[in-house]
Parts: C-alpha cells; sequence; structure tokens
C-alpha cells in the first residue's frame, strides 16, 4: 500500500468517525444557532406569557400582611402554586413570586399583571451549551468540537477522487462556500 | 467499546449533576462580609469603584438576555440593579423570587432625559409593555457591575 492510499484510508476513516461523534454537536450547535439568530424577533430561552386583569382593591385590608394580600389575590387569579417569596416596589405596589409566575398588583387601582415563564426545554439546554454558559469544562468541549469541525471541514475535500473531487466540481463548490461570506463581509463589515 | 461508551456517559452524567446543583455564576467570590444595599442606597458615592457583596431577593431578571437583575434592599421599597457583562453571566428569568448572594462593583451612571427616554423605550419594547416617561430627568443612579453570584435553590 502506498503512502498516498494509506493516507486516504486514514482520512476516510477520521473523517467518519469523528463525524459520527460530531453529530449531536452539530445538531445542538444549529439548532441553538438558528434560535439565537432570531433573538431580537422572539426569547430563545423562555415562554413568558403576560396576562392583565383588575381585583378590587376593597377585598384588601388596608394593614393586611404580604402573604394575607397572597391569600386574596392568587385565588382571584386561579393561581395555585404555593408564593415563594413578595416584595413591595411601593406602598402601592406589591409582587408576589410562585414557581413560574410573578405577580404583580396595584392594591390602589385595582391593577393586576402576571408574567409567566416556562423554559423552552430542549432550547433552553441546547442554548445552554452553545453558548457556553455552563463554563468549565464545557469550554474545552466545544474547543475540541471546533477543532474537530475544521478537521472534518478539510478532511471532507479530499474524500473523493476524480472530476467531482477537489480537483474538479469540488473546487467551484468549495470556492463559492468561500466566496459567500465574503460577499457579506464586503457588503456590510 | 459499549463499556467505555456507557461509563464516559455516566461520568458525564454524575458531573453535570453537580453542575447543576450548585447554581453560581460568574467568577468565585471572595468576599465575606456583605454590606447591606440600604448602606449604599443612602450614600452610593462612598462606594464607588469598590467591591462589594450583597445579598437579596431576585424582584426582576432582564427577559431578552439574562444580563441584569434587581434586588431588593434591606429597607422597605428598596432594590439595586445588578448588571453583567452580556453573556458572561446569564442570570434566568426562572431565578426571580429566589435570594441571591452577589459580588461586584459599585459604580455610577449619568444619563440625560433624551438616554433615558430611549432606555425606557427599548425596556418596554423588550416587555412587551407602554414606554413610561413619566418623570424622566437628567439623572444619575448607581449599580453594581456584577462579578460572581450565588443563588439559593
Amino acid at each position: 500500500m502506498s503512502i498516498f492510499s494509506s493516507w486516504r484510508k486514514w482520512n476516510r476513516l477520521l473523517h467518519r468517525d469523528l463525524g459520527y461523534i460530531a453529530f449531536g454537536l452539530t445538531v445542538i450547535y444549529a439548532v441553538s444557532g438558528f434560535a439565537v439568530n432570531h433573538i431580537a424577533d422572539w426569547n430563545p430561552n423562555f415562554n413568558i406569557e403576560n396576562i392583565s386583569g383588575t381585583f378590587s382593591p376593597d377585598l384588601i385590608p388596608a394593614d393586611a400582611s404580604d402573604s394575607a394580600i397572597a391569600a386574596i389575590l392568587l385565588p382571584q387569579i386561579g393561581e395555585t402554586e404555593p408564593l415563594t417569596s413578595s416584595f413591595r416596589p411601593s406602598p402601592e405596589e406589591i409582587q408576589l413570586f410562585v414557581d413560574g409566575n410573578t405577580i404583580s398588583a396595584n392594591l390602589v387601582t385595582g391593577e393586576i399583571d402576571q408574567k409567566k415563564v416556562q423554559k423552552r426545554w430542549f432550547l433552553h439546554v441546547f442554548n445552554y451549551l452553545h453558548l457556553n454558559h455552563a463554563k468549565e469544562m464545557w469550554t474545552y468541549v466545544a474547543d475540541i468540537y471546533a477543532v474537530v469541525l475544521v478537521f472534518l471541514a478539510i478532511s471532507g475535500l479530499f474524500m473523493i477522487k476524480g472530476p467531482k473531487g477537489i480537483l474538479g466540481r469540488g473546487a467551484w463548490l468549495t470556492a463559492l462556500g468561500i466566496l459567500l461570506p465574503l460577499i457579506f463581509i464586503f457588503l456590510y463589515y | 467499546m459499549k463499556k467505555f461508551i456507557l461509563m464516559t456517559l455516566s461520568v458525564m452524567f454524575i458531573f453535570s449533576v453537580q453542575v447543576q446543583a450548585q447554581k453560581k455564576y460568574g467568577k468565585e467570590i471572595t468576599l465575606k462580609d456583605k454590606t447591606k444595599i440600604s448602606s449604599i442606597l443612602e450614600k452610593p458615592a462612598e462606594f464607588v469603584g469598590k467591591k462589594v457583596l450583597v445579598e437579596g431577593l431576585i424582584v426582576n431578571v432582564c427577559e431578552n438576555r439574562g444580563c441584569w437583575m434587581e434586588l431588593a434592599g434591606d429597607k422597605p421599597y428598596t432594590k439595586i440593579k445588578i448588571k453583567v457583562k452580556d453573556g458572561e453571566i446569564v442570570f434566568p428569568m426562572t431565578e426571580k423570587g429566589k435570594k441571591a448572594l452577589v459580588e461586584g462593583e459599585v459604580y455610577k451612571i449619568t444619563w440625560t432625559k433624551e438616554e433615558r427616554m430611549e432606555a425606557a423605550k427599548e425596556e418596554a419594547e423588550e416587555n412587551g409593555t407602554k414606554p413610561d416617561f413619566t418623570g424622566l430627568t437628567d439623572s444619575t443612579w448607581y449599580q453594581i457591575k456584577g462579578l460572581g453570584a450565588k443563588i439559593n435553590e
């Protein structure tokens, strides 16, 4: 076996096995990349529902404690989760925190707003990894993945010989792939 | 080969469970003595440029990027904003209503009326609400540049 064919054999073998390993990570990075690319249009991590309503301020006694106010207001809005904590931004306002919901009420006007927050489970986890919020060891996993991607890109160029390989049609398609970002750099940078 | 893959996955799972249980954000907290938020709010100029450790209930979190949160003060009707560098620390919205311990540096911000109007507009857009421009004038306020945090589960 010549050195050249041996090199090709190892190139194919590594491209294949590293490609298998990179599959899961590539899906995570691609899906998350799509989600965060549109961050101006939506929240890629949480589903947020804002609900506004009213209640009768007469229901609240003047000297009621936060927990007493919560005991009156939470059933009014159909909230069944227990109160975890509360905050008074001003004498007239109260914020009630329950798991997954923040209730802001104005005790004078009777306005009540709910902000229900739910994690977009898969996207939240994918974004957590993609944007490296995990830090620590994940930083090195992501670094290795980046190196593997570069290897897959380069080794992919030499997978096929002949007119459809890098010396034929492959050259044109590769040039197109390089030209595309260059056009945008020229236009916008 | 199968055993190796299973062992690797098991180690990764145990590691991931440990990471999730910690709930630490950013750098390690180095200060031991806490500063009351009320002390900072009463004489903020004295704290500018100083590193502080504060504790309080999380009453608000940036909806889009998790790049700030507000901690309730130890005195009624007070709160202070903790701002972090975008992407370096991300406070999840689900942490509202929990207690946080934050280390950071106090700094001063001075904005003109126009700058405050612009910020109110952006914040309203983020929150999907109408901007409230009432009472906006040239102003100076103080917040904390968050460096590290621990949030109680």
